[in-house]
């Protein structure tokens, strides 16, 4: 396979101020929480900051402001 | 749907968290309102009364906040348990459906998904206010046509159009009409699912029937045939609940996303705000915890100078009131059951009241604000750690005032593994009731001097108690969790609210509401408490009270005291002749490796029902009864003084030792810091938990550990 480039990042990696497009989720039950809260295949995420002692992220979806922890922040795909 | 005449409509007040649906029910209902008890739900509602134009009166029911009929937490679950469940008394007749306007893509789900229900729905449109601010405009009418539902653009906070959402209800009560088709298309394994339980079970309506094979595990109200044939059919057909839930949930987004675009002209921007600003702070890495820290040592000492004052008034009034009803009422055994039974035990439950409205008035200030979700978000990881979540530091917080509305706080924590820890480890935390038993040890055991030159030592330990509780309920968390180990999934996942100002009807409701949760929960366990340790402290076996009361006035006599003094000698005596008495010298060698005497013993024993009755006992035992309940403040704090005093010159009566050396009293603080010794919150444990056996747990634990600890306190102090 010639471009083995992943098309696809988790919302863990992306940095202070940065946002990204979702693309889907990777764990159903997490998807069930999250998709109901409104973060679906196309929100746009914005990474606010990190929590104090870590593990946890302040995002923006849509403008909506949320707490996520680390397993439900990696469970989000969002664009590269 | 319709009811017939003289039958009570149910409303349903529905809709996500955040959406402004408290304040909503707050203006419809004011002070009518009641927190009342599903059957088969251990969540307790709050219900008011709706009063329509014409005279007419519907019962609203405000439902915790969920986003979907998927839920994850117990009081979630209990809006889907009772909404697909067209047999519960509670079932409405009608749902007021409250959205937030300024995000209405984010809050249409559960709305479609009531509408498939054939609910007769009106939508609230909240924040009417905040969103003409910000530009946005609403077409209701259009709106009103796609969803084809009545939509009532509102403010729940100023009021405004609340009155015609009222008329609107009312129209729709009357006439409910939920002619429509379905929202969501069900997709062909969905339609064969929905068949089949259609076939076997009564379900009219087809998303009733998919939510009840979705739901088959857990909803309370299913016979255990029904669900074993709900589990059949799941089988069968290899439903996958999950991947279901989700399709369903997107493709719901899918079609309402269009309409809410065609009817809500938004500023597509979302710009920077002051909470974004405050946030910078409020949550920053550093700054965050720390502030924290310091929020919450203000808070306390607020709390606690604050509430000096009130707990001084109620304590006096009441020491007057039985003072004077001694003196009106003929001696007996019935004025002495209304003093010292009824009359002390509320008197004990009052005393709390203004540390524990205090204290509630400022934690729902924080939540009001929108601190406390910041809170739950900085600490999750903390949390967790200890077998916990970010939203228990809530429930710990609040155990600091008293266990009982603590532990019922607990429900907004959906994995059960880490709410049933939040429950277990709560009483651990210093409650109100501790404090006159610390005040009252430290006093007689640690000097008044400086530390380091600064700190008073017995500020330093009674500080230390709180941390002790504290580090107490995080390292039984920590063992707990490495003992259950469940492999249940646990969501952090939570909005942070715009800040703004509190609102202070819904303020004063909810300390209200926890105030009584502490006065009904507790507080009637306090007074029965109260009152049967009356009775075993005036009543003993055979003839000995009779004989300990003649033995103690010739003694009286012989020693030439005053009336008052030989009243105290007589009740002395009484105690320890009595049932109670004899209960604490049969405990005695249990108890002596923790440097305790039998009399402690008794104290100890009536504290097991409730702790704060530990002061009054021993003030009786050391023959001070007259001296309690004095009407000024200087005679209060003198009385404290001659309890203390008393107890400095009790010594043991076989070796001759002095009893309250600092060893007994650092054993005692120990005990009193971590013994489950609450009747009321075991009753709320068990009642949270389903069943008796995680109280027990508790009691056995907690109380064990006290043993333990008071004696290891004891041997190295004493």
């Amino acid at each position: 396979m010639p471009n083995m480039q992943r098309r696809y990042r988790t919302v863990t990696e992306l940095k202070v101020r940065e946002s990204a497009k979702t693309i889907a989720f990777s764990d159903p039950a997490l998807a069930g929480k999250l998709t109901a809260m409104g973060v679906l295949p196309g929100t746009c995420i914005e990474m606010v900051r990190t929590a104090p002692f870590g593990a946890a992220y302040y995002i923006k979806a849509d403008g909506v402001r949320m707490a996520l922890r680390e397993e439900e922040a990696a469970s989000i795909l969002i664009e590269v | 749907m319709s009811k017939r005449e003289g039958q009570t409509f149910h409303v349903a007040l529905v809709g996500n968290p955040n959406s402004g649906k408290s304040t909503l029910f707050n203006q419809l209902t004011g002070l009518r309102q009641k927190t009342g008890n599903f059957p088969g739900v251990t969540v307790d509602m709050k219900e008011g009364k709706l009063r329509f134009e014409g005279g007419r009166e519907a019962i609203l029911t405000d439902y915790p906040g969920t986003y979907s009929l998927y839920p994850t937490a117990s009081d979630e679950k209990m809006v889907a348990a009772v909404l697909t469940n067209p047999a519960d008394a509670n079932f409405p007749n009608a749902v007021v459906y409250v959205a937030d306007v300024k995000n209405l893509e984010k809050h249409l789900l559960l709305l479609t998904q009531l509408l498939d229900l054939d609910l007769p729905v009106i939508l609230a449109l909240n924040m009417a206010d905040m969103a003409a601010e910000m530009g946005i405009k609403t077409n209701t009418a259009k709106l009103s046509e796609q969803l084809g539902i009545p939509v009532v653009l509102l403010s729940s906070r100023t009021g405004d159009n609340v009155s015609k959402l009222v008329a609107e209800l009312e129209k729709l009560l009357l006439s409910p009409t939920v002619s429509r088709k379905p929202f969501y298309p069900f997709t062909d394994l969905e339609k064969q699912v929905a068949e089949a339980v259609q076939l076997n079970l009564d379900a009219n309506n087809p998303y009733r029937a998919l939510l009840l094979a979705h739901h088959h595990g857990w909803l309370p109200f299913l016979k255990r045939n029904d669900r074993e044939t709900l589990a059949t059919i799941v089988e069968n057909k290899s439903f996958q609940s999950l991947r279901s839930q989700v399709d369903e949930t997107l493709d719901r987004f899918d079609r309402f996303t269009p309409i809410v675009q065609d009817t809500i002209d938004q500023p597509p921007a979302f710009p920077e705000t002051i909470t974004d600003r405050i946030d910078a702070l409020l949550t920053n890495r550093w700054a965050g915890p720390f502030l924290f820290f310091l929020v919450m040592l203000l808070v306390f000492q607020a709390v606690f100078d604050w509430s000096e004052y009130p707990m001084g008034w109620i304590e006096s009034g009441f020491g007057s009131l039985s003072d004077w009803l001694k003196v009106i009422m003929p001696k007996g055994w019935f004025t002495d059951l209304l003093t010292d039974g009824i009359l002390a035990g509320l008197a004990g439950i009052m005393v709390f009241i203004p540390q524990i409205a205090l204290l509630f008035l400022i934690i729902t200030i924080l939540e009001e604000v929108g601190y406390m979700a910041r809170v739950v978000f900085m600490f999750d990881k903390s949390m967790r750690r200890f077998g916990m979540n970010g939203r228990s530091v809530v429930a710990l917080i609040s155990g600091s005032a008293c266990a009982v509305p603590a532990i019922m706080s607990s429900r907004t924590i959906g994995n059960w593994q880490e709410r049933l820890i939040t429950v277990m480890v709560t009483p651990f935390i210093s409650c109100s009731a501790r404090i006159p038993v610390y005040l009252v040890l430290i006093g007689l055991a640690v000097p008044p001097v400086r530390v380091a030159g600064f700190i008073n030592a017995q500020t330093l330990v009674f500080g230390s108690m709180y941390a002790l509780g504290l580090v107490a309920a995080l390292l039984s968390g920590w063992a707990m969790k490495k003992w259950l180990r469940t492999r249940e999934i646990s969501y952090l996942a939570i909005e942070l609210p715009e800040y703004r100002m509190p609102h202070w009807k819904n303020v004063g409701l909810t300390v209200w509401e926890k105030v009584s949760a502490f006065v009904v929960g507790a507080g009637k366990i306090i007074l029965y408490v109260s009152i049967g340790l009356w009775a075993l402290s005036r009543f003993g076996p055979g003839e000995d009270m009779a004989q300990a009361v003649v033995r103690a006035e010739t003694e009286a006599k012989s020693q030439q005291l005053d009336q008052g003094a030989a009243n105290d000698l007589v009740a002395q005596r009484q105690l320890e002749a009595s049932y109670a008495g004899q209960m604490g010298k049969w405990i005695e060698p249990v108890i002596r490796p923790l440097g305790y005497d039998w009399k402690i013993g008794i104290a100890l024993l009536t504290s097991f029902a409730a702790r704060e009755v530990f002061t009054g006992t021993l003030a009786v035992l050391y023959n001070m009864g007259s001296a309690e309940g004095d009407i000024n403040d200087s005679a209060e704090n003198e009385s404290k003084a001659t309890l203390r005093a008393k107890m400095r010159s009790e010594t043991f009566s076989d070796t001759g030792k002095p009893v309250y050396t600092l060893g007994t009293a650092l054993s005692l603080l120990v005990f009193y810091a971590l013994a489950m010794q609450c009747m009321s919150t075991m009753a709320v444990v068990a009642r949270e938990t389903g069943s008796w056996k995680w109280a027990i747990y508790q009691f056995v634990f907690m109380s064990g550990l006290a043993y333990l600890g008071a004696w290891l306190v004891y041997q190295i102090f004493g």
